[in-house]
């Protein structure tokens, strides 16, 4: 790859791995917020990172932690599952009949410029907060799983479909091999960008409706009683999990298309 | 060209008129393909060889004139190869078979894997994004000829093939079509002879004329 000028070799040996350099700038931006904890010296305003770490440690060890963990997780993934299968359906259903795609430009368009905080609340006054995250994370992936599928199924290859309708393949075999084949990538990348969206939002929806035992009442908990150290471990419990999430999926995903490509 | 009735034809063309815009590709063009045979239509690029082609398949409909288009079920080699890039050659080649399972896999899959090695195409897992232009285009050849249908479309199937690859792909597919109504266009006189008993046609001043004497032995 062209190297800017001026842009050096990070080692005698040639370039550090990508991941060396990643953990470094990471290493460094810690160190940069520890100092600058230590300089500020007030743990209300800024705690630092070996402070979060501990704090996130002794959270760790409680069950309530990971109760509080997995039920926000698992409403946001139903709400997201919910999305991406409204989505695709909605996306398929669009490319074929065209009043229908009409008709629902403008809601995809209104949702994506929604703020969420609008949306939390127009929820809170139709389902119980427990169900607030699910329904969030809905409103958050639809639109995004639905663009992206669409785009997928209308770049499809004509010639791929002409030949498919030469050979007289069958709708549901076409919908498998041939679409399916060319929507993979929009849908990977639109699946990834919605999951991060919904987690994100989701939790945000939390800390205003603030259904029991669930990380966004554990933020709000923090900031009444300006716990700050609490604030950053659940913060950064939620960004690991953001973490987690992306990468195992981005590898089950690409796995399965792997597994799938290989098939005699 | 043989007169209305006269033959029991698999694909028949009357007074078909087809152009593209300003383009006249084919005016008036009849002729009669008879059923179960191999045909081969020749002629010079642009003559409107793919367009007669695409017709048949009912790709295209004329601008005027009747195209009477085969019973059953068709397969076509397009001229680009028009493979699902990310499936292996053998679930390439079996698009057209539907979803097999079972033991009828089992069965097709070897019979597959049998004609890639006999058309000198690897047995492997890879996606056929990663065979080389040669390799898929042998790919779709199979996959037209293997294909459960009665009448074959081959649009320059051979093209940019060397001698060796050529007489490998035929000794293999040749069998294959016989009984079976095939139209086979190509710029190569040669590949008539690689036919069996084919009926030569030529495209040219958008006619579909028989071709005489034009059969050369490869």
């Amino acid at each position: 790859m062209a190297r800017s000028r001026g842009e050096k070799d990070l080692g005698p040996a040639g370039r550090l791995p990508t991941w060396a350099v990643r953990l470094l700038c990471v290493a460094f931006w810690l160190v940069v917020w520890e100092l600058a904890a230590r300089a500020i010296d007030a743990s209300i305003v800024l705690v630092g990172p070996l402070e979060v770490a501990g704090h996130l440690v002794s959270l760790s060890l409680t069950g309530e932690f990971w109760a509080s963990l997995g039920i926000s997780l698992a409403r946001v993934l139903a709400g997201l599952a919910a999305g991406v299968v409204a989505g695709v359906a909605l996306a398929a259903l669009s490319s074929r009949v065209r009043v229908v795609r009409e008709l629902v430009a403008p809601v995809m368009s209104a949702a994506k410029a929604v703020p969420v905080a609008s949306f939390v609340i127009l929820v809170l006054l139709w389902v119980p907060s427990r169900g607030l995250s699910t329904v969030i994370a809905l409103v958050m992936a639809l639109p995004i799983v639905y663009t992206n599928a669409l785009e997928g199924i209308r770049q499809t290859d004509p010639a791929l479909l002409e030949m498919a309708e030469v050979f007289g393949v069958r709708p549901l075999e076409r919908v498998r091999l041939v679409y399916l084949s060319q929507v993979l990538p929009y849908l990977r990348a639109g699946f990834s960008l919605a999951l991060g969206m919904s987690w994100k939002a989701g939790v945000a929806a939390e800390v205003i409706g603030l259904p029991d035992l669930t990380v966004g009442e554990h933020l709000y908990d923090a900031k009444v009683y300006l716990n700050t150290a609490d604030l950053f471990a659940w913060t950064v419990a939620v960004v690991a999990v953001s973490v987690c999430l992306e990468a195992l999926v981005g590898r089950a995903l690409d796995a399965a298309v792997k597994r799938w490509e290989a098939r005699p | 060209m043989s007169a209305p009735g006269a033959c029991a034809p698999a694909v028949e063309l009357r007074e078909v008129e087809k152009g593209y815009g300003e383009l006249s590709v084919l005016a008036g063009a009849s002729a009669c393909l008879e059923g179960g045979r191999a045909h081969v239509v020749m002629g010079p690029s642009g003559a409107g060889k793919t367009t007669l082609l695409r017709l048949v398949a009912g790709l295209e409909e004329p601008d005027s004139g009747e195209v009477v288009r085969p019973r059953g079920r068709l397969a076509m080699t397009f001229q680009e190869d028009r493979l699902l890039d990310g499936l292996t050659a053998t679930a390439n080649v079996r698009l057209p078979h539907g979803r097999l399972r079972g033991r009828a896999l089992g069965e097709f899959l070897e019979r597959e894997r049998e004609a890639l090695r006999a058309v000198g195409l690897p047995v492997d897992a890879r996606p056929v994004r990663e065979l080389s232009g040669g390799q898929r285009r042998r790919v779709a050849i199979l996959r037209c000829v293997l294909a459960p249908a009665d009448v074959l479309l081959l649009d320059e199937p051979l093209k940019g093939m060397d001698d060796g690859t050529v007489g490998r792909v035929m000794s293999y597919v040749a069998p294959l079509l016989e009984g079976r109504t095939v139209v086979w266009v190509t710029h190569d006189p040669r590949e008539a002879a690689l036919l069996p008993d084919p009926v030569a046609w030529r495209v040219e001043d958008g006619l579909v004329r028989p071709a005489r004497g034009r059969l050369v032995r490869r």
